[in-house]
């Protein structure tokens, strides 16, 4: 058993680091006030190769792996512990990874190239008004005519809603949309890649609408229509009506990211924490972690990120195991359970941090002076729902372990 | 055009930690390139993509890091590096790597220009630059904060503290940079992945001929200043207490 980085991983780390320090970390606090993440930034992290990690070389990408996406996911996440940009940079990671596993090759050397560059946005559109876990359940349809499909519903809770608008080329969406018969439940689903602004110009039949969130402000998020709004077969995602399978196979990549992240917000709170109670001197001088009501709080919340950590980094490497090194001993559904561990944790464990930190920061934390709401409230977001509810992960591993036919979904 | 570029491993001294008596925990601190030596590297490679020159890289010991110092430069752009083997690298004195450096541009070069940090991050002799000038009888250019090529005629800046120094010569040249010389570039994925299937070429010191010469240091401690801990209470009485820390402004010859 090994868990050190190899040295790539950490030469890479290191990389990232540097630039965060450089083009991130002056600047998250704007990213967060001002609710935008600026294009140039996108831009550079495109040229610094922090987008379209584990996509192949051929699409533009890095030729990396999964955990490399992690680590640009954690790094990140503690360089803007908002998480905003690293929630631009887990999507354009993981979706176009699923979407080089299962797309079209003339729709891969089109868009690929784009996203990896950072000139273009590419998200994950699968939620509706009825409720984001009930995916089988979504109204949008697609029906098809001759080669090209039109597609009409609604998606929302949407990410990249206005950075697809910003960005040069656009942008646009793995998305999902009923095909056949609703008794088909999920095995009547298709995935597109839904390209709704490109080479700049915004297609018809999509309107989007932005939403104002409490946290992780930097990401736009919102809704859109589509309405007969077309789509050529050649942007199809594998067969028809096999999209859920795909689906759920992007949203295990997508948490493990989504871990990583909110992992790298909770060490940046937890830095802070210990400068705070270190110097923080409280009846007679005494340094606030004298008390062990503090520290031992303290030992806690690490260790609950440190396990998060390891569950994060473990089930990123039986995702390379499984699509980069294309281990037998493991099948794709081999990672629900991995997965559905370090998403119910590492945003959990990360937002206990933030309530702990900003009790100890006390009322100063309560004003905006003190930037830790920030992190708190855009971790926060994944403890409600985004890339999967928790209570989802609880059924996932509940269904695995205990039974499926015990346990009702 | 050719460019050699020296690179030393240095402890990182914004990560390290001490003791409680003071002495710094050197063996666990990590080791990175020095931060001028970077700049180095990042001024070869812009001549590199200007003017297509080949640039090497050099550096003295033999640890896996520097190894991977190595790879880092080959991250950024530099064509091929080899490594001086050297057990007690630590020890080795300025003018012996001065030897080191005159024997290896003797077996690989000429070259126009050596370029390398104008002091490092942990010993700052600030003297390499001139020892190398002396031993190979080429002039030098140092502490540069801004440098320019034009293809026949170096151009360089040095801000000093009494104005800024311009300077001009033809190549050769050893030309020593400051940090405010450029903002390196930082490796991408991509490259990293591309440096790990390079040769890291290695020579002994006896393949150069250089008989080494060794200083130890000694001890090294944090730097403290011992606080006087003098507290005043201002209480009701201001004016008093202005008058005391003036007194004891007056005392210590900080206002007259």
């Amino acid at each position: 058993m090994d868990f050190e980085f190899s040295e790539d991983e950490l030469r890479f780390r290191e990389s990232v680091r540097e630039f965060c320090k450089r083009y991130i970390e002056p600047k998250w606090v704007e990213i967060d006030e001002r609710g935008r993440i600026p294009v140039d930034l996108i831009k550079k992290m495109g040229e610094q190769g922090l987008l379209a990690i584990p996509v192949s070389e051929e699409y533009g990408g890095m030729g990396g792996t999964i955990t490399m996406a992690a680590i640009a996911a954690e790094e990140i996440g503690y360089h803007d512990p908002s998480v905003a940009t690293a929630v631009y940079v887990l999507l354009n990671n993981g979706w176009p990874f699923l979407m080089e596993k299962y797309s079209g090759e003339e729709a891969k050397q089109e868009i690929l190239p784009k996203v990896a560059k950072g000139d273009a946005f590419y998200g994950i559109a699968s939620t509706e008004s009825h409720g984001g876990s009930d995916v089988a359940g979504i109204k949008t349809t697609a029906v098809k005519k001759n080669s090209t499909w039109i597609l009409n519903g609604e998606k929302t809770y949407i990410s990249g809603i206005r950075e697809i608008q910003e960005l040069p080329e656009g942008g646009g969406y793995f998305l999902v949309a009923k095909t056949g018969k609703p008794e088909y439940g999920h095995r009547n689903i298709t995935a597109f890649n839904l390209i709704v602004k490109w080479n700049g110009k915004v297609k018809a039949g999509w309107k989007p609408t932005i939403f104002e969130e409490i946290g992780r402000r930097g990401i736009s998020t919102g809704s859109f229509t589509l309405e007969d709004f077309e789509v050529e077969d050649k942007y199809r995602i594998g067969e028809e009506n096999k999209g859920f399978y795909y689906l759920m196979e992007g949203f295990n990549v997508a948490r493990i990211l989504v871990a990583a992240a909110t992992i790298g917000s909770g060490r940046w709170a937890l830095d802070q924490a210990v400068e705070w109670i270190r110097n923080r001197r409280l009846f007679e001088g005494r340094s606030i972690a004298s008390f062990q009501g503090v520290s031992f709080k303290f030992s806690e919340l690490y260790s609950e990120l440190e396990a998060a950590r390891l569950l994060t980094y473990r089930a990123a490497w039986l995702a390379d195991k499984i699509y980069v090194e294309k281990d037998s001993r493991w099948r794709e559904r081999d990672l629900n359970v991995p997965v559905a561990l370090c998403k119910l944790k590492a945003p959990e464990a990360t937002s206990k941090i933030y309530e702990e930190l900003m009790k100890w920061y006390g009322a100063y934390a309560y004003t905006k002076d003190c930037n830790a709401f920030r992190g708190w409230l855009g971790t926060f977001s994944y403890t409600i729902g985004a890339e999967g509810a928790q209570n989802i992960m609880r059924l996932i591993i509940a269904r695995d372990i205990i039974g499926s036919e015990y346990v009702k979904g | 055009m050719k460019i050699l570029t020296l690179i030393k491993l240095t402890v990182d001294v914004s990560q390290l930690k001490y003791e409680k008596d003071g002495s710094p925990l050197v063996e666990i601190a990590p080791n990175k390139m020095g931060d001028s030596d970077k700049c180095a590297v990042e001024e070869a490679i812009r001549l590199k993509e200007r003017y297509g020159a080949s640039v090497t890289v050099l550096t003295v010991g033999a640890t896996r890091d520097h190894e991977r110092i190595i790879r880092d430069a080959y991250a950024m752009g530099v064509d091929e590096g080899y490594i001086i083997e050297v057990e007690e690298y630590q020890k080795l004195q300025a003018t012996t790597i001065g030897d080191i450096v005159k024997a290896f541009v003797e077996k690989t070069g000429p070259y126009d220009l050596i370029l390398l940090g104008a002091g490092s991050l942990d010993t700052h002799s600030y003297t390499l630059g001139s020892i190398i000038s002396s031993k190979i009888g080429i002039p030098i250019i140092s502490s540069v904060d801004s440098l320019s090529y034009n293809g026949s005629i170096v151009k360089a800046e040095s801000v000093m503290e009494d104005g800024v120094y311009v300077f001009q010569a033809p190549p050769p040249l050893v030309i020593t940079l400051t940090t405010e010389a450029n903002e390196p570039r930082i490796p991408t994925l991509k490259t990293i992945l591309k440096s790990k299937k390079m040769e890291v070429k290695k020579l002994r010191l006896e393949e150069l001929g250089v008989k080494p010469r060794y200083v130890t240091i000694e001890d090294v401690r944090k730097y403290f200043v011992e606080r006087k801990k003098i507290i005043i209470d201002a209480g009701e009485d201001l004016e008093k207490a202005v008058e005391t820390i003036y007194s004891i402004l007056k005392m210590e010859g900080l206002v007259k």
